[in-house]
């Protein structure tokens, strides 16, 4: 059971505050409600250029990371298709120098030329790392458009192309810095040895006075239903073909989501599960074989991702899949089945739980989602689950209509 | 009153590190017990280690197949009837063959760790190493093996290894594909028996247990046939290739760097300075490498520097993924940076950042159940005293920079450097 208070500032600043006796950290966490589906279509990994910005000194501070690091602190941040998460740990009596630091870029960024022009590289260089110098690295980039045709999780958060990047300008980041990173567009978790008048306090010192500003998140475009099978094929040069299947599958606050997640569980988590046990150990038509879920806010992906072994061909590895899947559809779960799925997932649970940063950003997840009370329910959502929702949604997922294919070829 | 934001909120310098209470048991079969209770949530986490590294290995592959076996099936259970049997419990376990050790872990909630102990007991030293399986995971391990050789990275830490410990070093033990096709069933058995069932060199349970626990873990342990390990030397001599390497792989749209040579390990009494050093040159966001060639050039989205400290020798490096038009650049402030810490004292700001800092990264590896057990096993695997953690403080608080910079002089020398470059010409 996770504890919790929360409180509104006045400039519409949320706050929620979590004591942990037992550590001698504390932890500010900062999630604004912006992501790259909140991009516009033509200035494409813009939120996760914006990250890198956060860290290039504020008005007043001109070296974030100097003045956390000789406090004893550490930071970091990541970027997502639905939100822009910033967190810091501390000892806990240093705390106040999170509030000073985090505080002061919300109130107002430096905007240099030169942290931009550095930062687009830096990015530009992660693209590359990440996407363009891996084998099978720009799979994410190939799906996601064959996947959603109108919504904008359409392209990846990094950005559909480096080119994007390039273009990025000053004004474009004041633009978005004043929109998106306002006070009643954030939410803040201060987690750990703190007490709650403490917190209150540090608060009101540090973010009350803060203006508000007038978010507008633009409307963006809905994915209508897919009614037909999309298939592509890309050559590359890879040393085995990769099949990957994305299914679309309800969004986080959907009823279907606990049971797409544990679906993904029974069928490719693990030594296990069915695909392994059948596909990879029985038939050896992969080398490696996953399932798992995109985890978005708006509706999702379920994806099953394998390497075939080198003499197998495409049709005989999809078909393959296709029939477990059928048989799946056809004949259920069984109740031990589901049951270890269940007990494994709440095993998982207590254990992310351990970490009090994970705790912290688990509560601004749900508070953002709009119901900070998931963070204590989610156990019993999976075991809500029962067998016969679970057939249902596998029924109602697992359609080739519903379904989008890459064949991703190993150039002879 | 105005709050004047310029102005820095006070901080306090850590000025001590508690390294929390654990015990020590010694079972009735010699084995070592080691408990740490942390936490609140009621997950524990149990390690066996055994002195089954790759190190121990007569063949390479040997440690890696035996270990990743060890899930694949008993007289009584199949694979499959083991992962559902712990499953169901919501537990699992994983086995992992390293450089010195191989160490099985088990994980689950204390009020079911007396059925998951016994299963988990029962794979590690009851395996059967059924042929089947094994040419499954022969055959996956090769298509492994054919994605890791397209990696840049894959390729230059190999080629770094290689040339600085020489071909055959257990340090730099890579397996090529006919090393793989030529692992037996035998050898897994034989390995198995020497190094496993007679490898035991610890157990270690950590996190919120129950006092019942510990009673049924070492019941189960003095039950299970597992003996203690006889420690062996190896003192396998280094042959360094010194100098730069270049291995071509066209089409690449960034070269993996890695530069280092063989150091000091933990045993050395520089050792903890040289660590000190390490974190300012390239350890931390803040660090030279990071400032100078990310956050100032934009050459690259990361770049580090760590060390190594194996029983037998330390290696130090500098690793990154530099752009191709830029890698020349690149490596030239590497060796700039390097030639400054020889060259010119630490500014007082500088290495007060970097001792809070690293002050402050103890603070956080000593905080929750299974990151203290993470350090206890660093304790425990070098006969380290208790209170070397808390021991830093000190330790950093008598370091000067003046120290630092004979530390430079000493051990980030361009001598006996090994230069490895993975990327377009």
């Amino acid at each position: 059971m996770i504890q919790y208070n929360e409180f509104r500032l006045s400039n519409g600043l949320q706050v929620i505050h979590h004591e942990d006796p037992s550590t001698q950290l504390c932890v500010l966490n900062v999630l604004y409600k912006v992501g790259s589906r909140n991009e516009n279509p033509d200035h494409t990994g813009f939120a996760h250029l914006f990250e890198h910005l956060m860290f290039g000194g504020s008005v007043n501070v001109p070296e974030f990371d100097t003045e956390l690091q000789a406090a004893g602190g550490e930071s970091n941040a990541f970027t997502s298709n639905d939100i822009t998460n910033y967190y810091i740990t501390l000892p806990a009596n240093n705390i106040e120098t999170g509030f000073w630091l985090e505080s002061d870029r919300m109130l107002s960024l430096d905007f240099n030329q030169k942290s931009l022009d550095v930062q687009k590289n830096v990015v530009i260089e992660e693209f590359k790392e990440r996407y363009l110098n891996q084998p099978y690295g720009d799979i994410w980039l190939k799906i996601l458009p064959l996947a959603y045709q109108k919504h904008p999780y359409n392209w990846a958060t990094i950005g559909k192309n480096i080119e994007h990047i390039e273009a990025s300008n000053l004004e474009q980041v004041k633009a978005f810095f004043e929109n998106f990173y306002a006070p009643e567009n954030a939410i803040l978790v201060v987690a750990g040895n703190i007490d709650l008048e403490k917190t209150k306090a540090l608060c009101q010192k540090w973010f009350e006075p803060i203006p508000a500003r007038k978010t507008i998140i633009p409307p963006y475009l809905q994915e209508p239903k897919q009614t037909e099978a999309r298939r592509e094929h890309v050559y590359e040069d890879v040393p085995v073909n990769l099949i990957l299947k994305a299914y679309k599958m309800g969004g986080r606050m959907d009823k279907d989501y606990f049971d797409a997640d544990l679906l993904s569980d029974i069928l490719g988590a693990g030594k296990s599960s069915r695909f392994f046990n059948k596909l990879v150990k029985e038939l050896g038509l992969f080398s490696e074989l996953d399932t798992y879920i995109s985890g978005d806010v708006d509706p999702g992906l379920f994806l099953i991702e394998g390497k075939l072994m080198k003499d197998v061909d495409f049709e005989t590895a999809e078909v393959a899949i296709l029939k477990e899947l059928e048989f799946l559809k056809s004949e259920g779960i069984t109740k031990v089945e589901l049951e270890k799925v269940q007990n494994k997932t709440e095993t998982n649970i207590h254990f992310g739980d351990v970490n009090v940063l994970n705790r912290a950003m688990k509560l601004a997840f749900a508070s953002f989602l709009g119901d900070i009370s998931l963070v204590n329910t989610e156990v019993d959502s999976y075991l809500q689950v029962n067998t016969k929702t679970l057939q249902e949604v596998a029924k109602n997922m697992f359609r080739e209509e519903n379904c989008c294919t890459l064949y991703y070829h190993a150039k002879p | 009153m105005s709050l004047n934001r310029s102005q820095a909120p006070s901080f306090n310098v850590i000025n001590s590190l508690v390294f929390p209470p654990y015990e020590n048991n010694l079972l009735s079969n010699g084995i070592p017990f080691y408990q740490l209770k942390a936490g609140t949530e009621p997950v524990i986490r149990l390690d066996f280690v055994f002195a089954a590294g790759m190190i121990h290995q007569a063949k390479k592959g040997q440690a890696f197949f035996t270990a990743s076996m060890l899930s694949e099936g008993t007289k009584t259970k199949s694979a499959q009837a083991l992962a559902d049997a712990l499953d169901y419990y919501g537990s699992y376990f994983q086995v992992r063959s390293n450089t010195e050790d191989t160490v099985a872990t088990l994980y689950c909630l204390d009020k079911h760790l007396e059925n998951c102990l016994s299963i988990f007991i029962e794979a590690l030293s009851e395996s059967i190493f059924p042929k089947k399986e094994l040419e499954i995971q022969k055959k996956n391990s090769i298509q492994k093996l054919l994605v890791s050789l397209k990696k840049n990275n894959y390729l230059c830490r190999k080629g770094f290894y290689t040339h600085l410990l020489g071909e055959g070093h257990p340090y730099a033990s890579f397996s090529e594909k006919q090393d793989i096709e030529a692992i037996i069933i035998d050898d897994l058995k034989a390995f198995h028996q020497k190094y496993i069932l007679n490898g035991l060199n610890y157990v270690m349970l950590s996190g919120n247990y129950s006092l019942n626990s510990t009673k049924i873990i070492a019941i189960a342990v003095e039950n299970s046939g597992f003996m203690g390990g006889v420690p062996e030397t190896l003192n396998i001599l280094a042959k360094s290739n010194i100098g730069k390497h270049f291995h071509e792989k066209a089409d690449s749209v960034q070269s993996a760097i890695k530069i280092g040579k063989i150091t000091i390990n933990r045993q050395h009494p520089d050792f903890r300075k040289l660590q000190f050093l390490n974190l300012i040159f390239g350890g931390y966001f803040g660090s030279r490498l990071m400032k100078n060639i990310r956050e100032d050039k934009g050459l690259t989205y990361g770049i580090y520097s760590a060390l190594e400290p194996f029983k037998d020798l330390g290696v130090w490096y500098i690793d990154s993924d530099i752009n191709t038009k830029n890698r020349q650049l690149g490596i030239e402030e590497i060796y700039k940076e390097m030639k400054l810490l020889r060259t010119e004292i630490i500014k007082n700001d500088e290495f007060e950042t970097a001792k809070n800092y690293y002050l402050g990264s103890f603070l956080r590896s000593l905080d929750g159940p299974f990151s203290i057990a993470d350090r206890l096993k660093i304790i425990i695997d070098n006969s380290l005293p208790n209170n070397y953690y808390p021991e830093f403080v000190g330790v950093l608080n008598k370091t000067t920079p003046e120290e630092l910079m004979k530390i430079a002089q000493e051990y980030f020398t361009e001598e006996n450097l090994v230069e490895m470059v993975v990327g377009q010409k």
